[in-house]
């Protein structure tokens, strides 16, 4: 024969050629005794597709053979294939399933190759599925449909089994579950379609009814720990088997199942819920359970509701145990001015730091659990105890701290770390200017009477506060310190000035201290009679503070001096260390042995309150420098008094207490006159942009506005509106009566 | 004089009762809306008024009667002797509808601006005319609108000179007299309620909305707005009414107001 030269093939013929390399091939895949393809076979059998192929027609048998390409892989499955899955059954039939899914694949890539001519014209020219499709298809058409459900079926049996603790081939039911993607064909709907939708259900129905008792059986810590552990496997199952895309929404149905439907059950539960956890602090636990419920949608919800409510609880029982300490006080002594409010500000400090630490560590800084704390101390930080405000109780607990003799003893940086702790609690409280303002008038009594511990703590608070409230906070605080600085270098120019002019000489040492009016608490200035010895040291502390400035007018307030007189008894001289008053009162028995109630308020020129106050801390108190007739305890205005030349102390020096005036009303009544002012300014000033505004909105800003400061009472803001209308700032609308307009 | 129907002549003369009018207007009035006495009233009203000619002579005259001896102005005294001439009592209320006309600036005095352009406005020159409107002045208190412009006014006229408020007492009064008009069922709670709680003047905010508190809560508290816009005081009173069981569930429970 010719080599140039080819023999035409008839159908029957070169079918029958190729027959012979697919029984060939088959046999290889039963794994009878067959050897393996040589090339030469391989090239023979391509050949044979190709000179049929390209045969002149009628001899073009391309049609022909495309089918049956597909009629191979057909008798090939229904004679061999399908029998052998028939009958068997669960996981045997799974493993049968793999293998003959492996050697559909081997026979697919086999016979592409000998066929593969068709792909590249006949399949191409005329846009027919591609030979690899059609053998898949043929696999899924005939195997995958009949036996998918029995398939699914005891795949998911399996997992079961796994899920019961039960060892099963991972490696099988991968293979498996790849048959479902591999079928989609670059797709996955058969996967999801007909194993995963069925897989999740029945996901659902298993931790369904572990749930249903394990809820009953088990403590909220142990139930936790079980759905932490379901979680954590149903994950390595994805990992080992499951395809990726599972995994969010198979988590998402344990999560359902075990967490979202008993959310309320297992957090309520009565000896190991979340109350429970919270009492006996159960850190691990907590966090766990923000671990497992921040994965469910609002899961967080109820934790951090029982978590307010918790701490809310913690801090009310605090508040009712300093009341009740405070009433058990009044029974018994009652010179421990304030012990318990001290105890109670740093016990809410504790709880503070206690509860940031849950929020921070075991609720991950989670805005929610922030939004919990801040509402529960809220709650309990702006209840009184014992009468007194929180702002008043935070403010005597700096005082504490802060001032000379207090009763803690902190390091520095132990007094640091408090102050900070402080400020942090005042962001909880409504009335931070009442705050402010009993701060200020504590702060004035430390500079003012030289009890302040450490002036690099006192400014360290105002930057802390600073930065928290703001500068207008603690504008006139700052301001209060810096007019200390100041006056000590006003002293010694004072002392400079007497020393330059012999001719002024106050006669008695003399300190005065200069305040800027308006950063300092008002004091009660009156013109009380001085002594003849003091009027001369006003004089020339005049005349030297006109040298420094002339345009300045200075105001005496006597109440806040202070004064040291040698007081010359029979026994011995005892140096008294008294208030100005008292030594004003004192010095009119230089000149006269006996004088009457009305005599020395005359010549004071007080009032009934100070005079009373006055002399019963001279005549009724611990040092009786004065004699009163009569000897009783209490001062009337028939009463007379000597100097008690009689007096003596076993110290040489001796400081006599004035009592002090109960300030907390003035300071209340001064702060409520503050927020009238504060809520007039801010209604006119948004009258005065708006022009025309309704009344809620007005109201809402106007609570907007002050709300860092303090929180106005509607009725207030209400009160104040009406007054302007009065005072003709504003107006209501003629036909509105709900609408306000702002007059010029 | 037409011939009128029973019923037309009921009307017409029912008319000329509550407004004085005269037949002739009274006549015009109710053709013009149909024989339907609201609406007669309503066209009544809305008339501009007649610019009856008054003579300045007897203006005149009528002021110099009333006017005081040693002021150029009609005070108390004066006000006593013109009650007497158009035989109205000086505390009834349409003393109170004739200051409103005037213009009058305070309680018990008339300045002679005020007297002379008040009675102008009114069509009046003699005593027989000031007598013959009386009945049209009262009438006005049925008018809506009207009632409440006197009533608006009737604060500043009865409040002190030179005071922004008005003193609980006179407004107290001046409530009791304005209300018989219009039987607002509250007004003697109300009354009670500012002695008992308030006891200090009325600001005129608090007593223009009393009467928008009257009109449109009316008896029925159920629909009062406590965060609405009413002055302080009214939500106080809605307290007060609530606490003491005078209004349960926003009806009124007070037998003494059943009739």
């Amino acid at each position: 024969m010719s080599m140039s030269e080819r023999k035409t093939i008839d159908l029957e013929q070169g079918w029958d050629f190729m027959q012979k390399g697919i029984t060939k091939l088959k046999n290889i895949l039963e794994g009878l005794p067959e050897p393996q393809f040589s090339s030469e076979d391989y090239m023979m059998l391509y050949t044979t597709i190709y000179n049929m192929c390209t045969q002149k027609p009628p001899h073009d048998y391309s049609q022909q053979l495309y089918d049956k390409y597909k009629e191979s892989f057909e008798e090939y499955i229904v004679s061999t294939v399908l029998p052998s899955l028939r009958e068997k059954h669960d996981e045997f039939m799974l493993r049968e399933l793999v293998k003959r899914w492996a050697n559909h694949k081997i026979m697919v890539r086999w016979l592409s190759r000998f066929f593969h001519y068709l792909d590249r014209y006949f399949i191409a020219r005329r846009s027919l599925p591609p030979l690899n499709e059609v053998g898949l298809t043929c696999f899924r058409d005939l195997v995958y449909k009949e036996l998918n459900g029995k398939v699914r079926d005891a795949v998911i049996s399996l997992i079961d089994q796994e899920r019961e603790g039960e060892q099963i081939d991972r490696a099988l039911l991968k293979n498996v579950l790849d048959i479902f993607v591999e079928i989609g064909m670059g797709q996955m709907d058969h996967y999801e379609n007909d194993f995963e939708a069925a897989m999740l259900k029945d996901t659902s129905a298993y931790y369904s009814r572990k749930a249903s008792n394990w809820i009953l059986e088990d403590s909220c810590p142990d139930y936790m720990l079980k759905a932490e552990e379901c979680l954590k496997r149903e994950k390595d199952r994805v990992a080992h088997y499951l395809h990726s895309s599972s995994e969010p929404k198979l988590l998402e149905k344990v999560q359902h199942e075990l967490l979202s439907v008993y959310a309320n059950q297992l957090l309520e539960k009565e000896h190991s819920g979340c109350h429970a956890l919270l009492r006996d602090d159960k850190v691990e636990d907590l966090s766990r359970m923000f671990r497992l419920f921040s994965k469910i949608p609002r899961g967080l919800d109820p934790v951090s509701s029982i978590f307010k409510q918790h701490v809310t609880t913690e801090g009310m029982a605090l508040v009712k145990h300093a009341e009740d300490a405070a009433s058990n006080k009044k029974a018994e002594k009652k010179d421990i001015v304030g012990l318990q409010e001290q105890v109670f500000v740093r016990k809410v400090i504790e709880l503070h730091d206690k509860y940031l630490a849950y929020v921070n560590d075991c609720f991950q800084n989670h805005t929610l659990f922030h939004k919990a704390l801040k509402e529960a101390f809220e709650v309990f930080c702006n209840k009184g105890v014992a009468g007194s405000s929180s702002a008043e109780l935070l403010a005597s607990f700096c005082d504490n701290i802060l001032k000379k003799g207090g009763s803690e003893k902190l390091s520095d940086e132990a007094i640091e770390e408090t102050l900070e702790k402080v400020v942090k609690l005042l962001a909880y409280i409504s009335d931070k200017d009442l705050f402010a303002e009993f701060y200020r008038k504590k702060l004035a009594r430390r500079l003012l009477f030289d009890k302040s511990a450490n002036d690099d703590h006192e400014r360290s608070i105002l930057t802390k506060l600073k930065q928290q409230c703001g500068g207008q906070f603690t504008s006139k605080m700052e301001g209060m310190v810096t007019d200390l600085t100041l006056a000590k270098e006003n002293q010694t120019s004072f002392e400079e000035y007497l020393s330059n002019n012999p001719n002024a000489d106050p006669g008695i040492d003399l300190t005065v201290t200069v305040l800027t009016t308006g950063f300092w608490p008002s004091y009660k200035s009156f013109d009380l009679n001085l002594p003849a010895e003091m009027i001369r040291c006003v004089e020339v502390f005049k005349e030297f503070y006109q040298t420094k400035t002339k345009h300045r007018k200075l105001t005496w307030i006597y109440s806040l001096g202070t004064c040291n007189i040698s007081g010359k008894f029979d026994p011995k001289t005892v140096e008294l260390i008294v208030t100005t008053y008292q030594a004003s009162a004192l010095l009119l028995f230089n000149s006269s042995d006996r004088l009457s109630y009305s005599e020395i308020m005359t010549q004071l020129n007080l009032s009934d309150d100070d005079v009373i106050r006055l002399l019963h801390s001279l005549s009724c108190a611990k040092y009786k420098i004065l004699n009163k007739e009569p000897n009783t305890k209490t001062i009337l205005s028939t009463d007379y008094f000597e100097f008690n030349s009689k007096f003596t102390d076993k110290m040489r020096r001796i400081k006599i207490p004035l009592p002090p005036v109960d300030e907390k009303k003035k300071v209340i009544e001064d702060v409520d006159k503050d927020r009238r002012y504060a809520i007039d300014a801010s209604i006119v000033r948004i009258m005065k942009s708006r022009k025309v505004l309704g009344y809620q909105q007005l109201v809402m800003e106007c609570v907007e506005q002050l709300g860092r400061m303090f929180k106005p009472d509607v009725k207030a803001i209400k009160k104040r509106i009406e007054d302007l209308i009065s005072r003709d700032y504003l107006e209501r609308d003629k036909d509105n009566a709900n609408m306000f307009k702002y007059l010029a | 004089m037409h011939k009128l129907g029973r019923g037309h002549r009921d009307k017409l003369q029912q008319f000329i009762t509550i407004t004085g009018a005269s037949e002739k207007i009274a006549l015009q009035a109710l053709k013009a809306s149909d024989w339907h006495l609201e609406g007669a009233f309503d066209f009544f009203y809305n008339q501009p008024q007649l610019k009856t000619f008054t003579d300045s002579r007897h203006l005149e005259e009528l002021y110099n009667r009333y006017k005081d001896a040693y002021v150029d102005m009609i005070l108390a005294d004066g006000i006593t002797v013109l009650c007497n001439d158009i035989q109205v009592d000086p505390q009834d209320i349409v003393m109170l509808v004739l200051s409103w006309h005037m213009k009058a600036g305070t309680m018990c005095e008339f300045s002679k601006k005020e007297f002379i352009e008040g009675l102008q406005s009114l069509g009046i020159d003699s005593l027989d005319k000031f007598r013959e409107k009386i009945p049209y002045m009262r009438s006005e208190l049925k008018d809506e609108q009207k009632f409440r412009e006197i009533y608006n006014f009737a604060f500043g006229w009865a409040k002190e000179k030179g005071q922004k408020s008005l003193a609980l007492d006179t407004a107290i009064g001046m409530w009791q007299l304005l209300f018989a008009e219009k039987q607002w069922p509250l007004v003697d709670h109300w009354c009670q309620f500012l002695q008992a709680r308030h006891n200090k003047a009325i600001s005129r905010d608090t007593w223009s909305q009393l009467l928008e508190f009257a009109k449109t809560v009316g008896s029925n508290l159920s629909d009062y707005d406590a965060e609405g816009a009413w002055p302080y005081l009214i939500d106080e009173f809605v307290e007060y009414l609530n606490e003491n069981g005078i209004i349960q569930n926003g009806l009124i429970n007070d037998s003494s107001l059943k009739w």
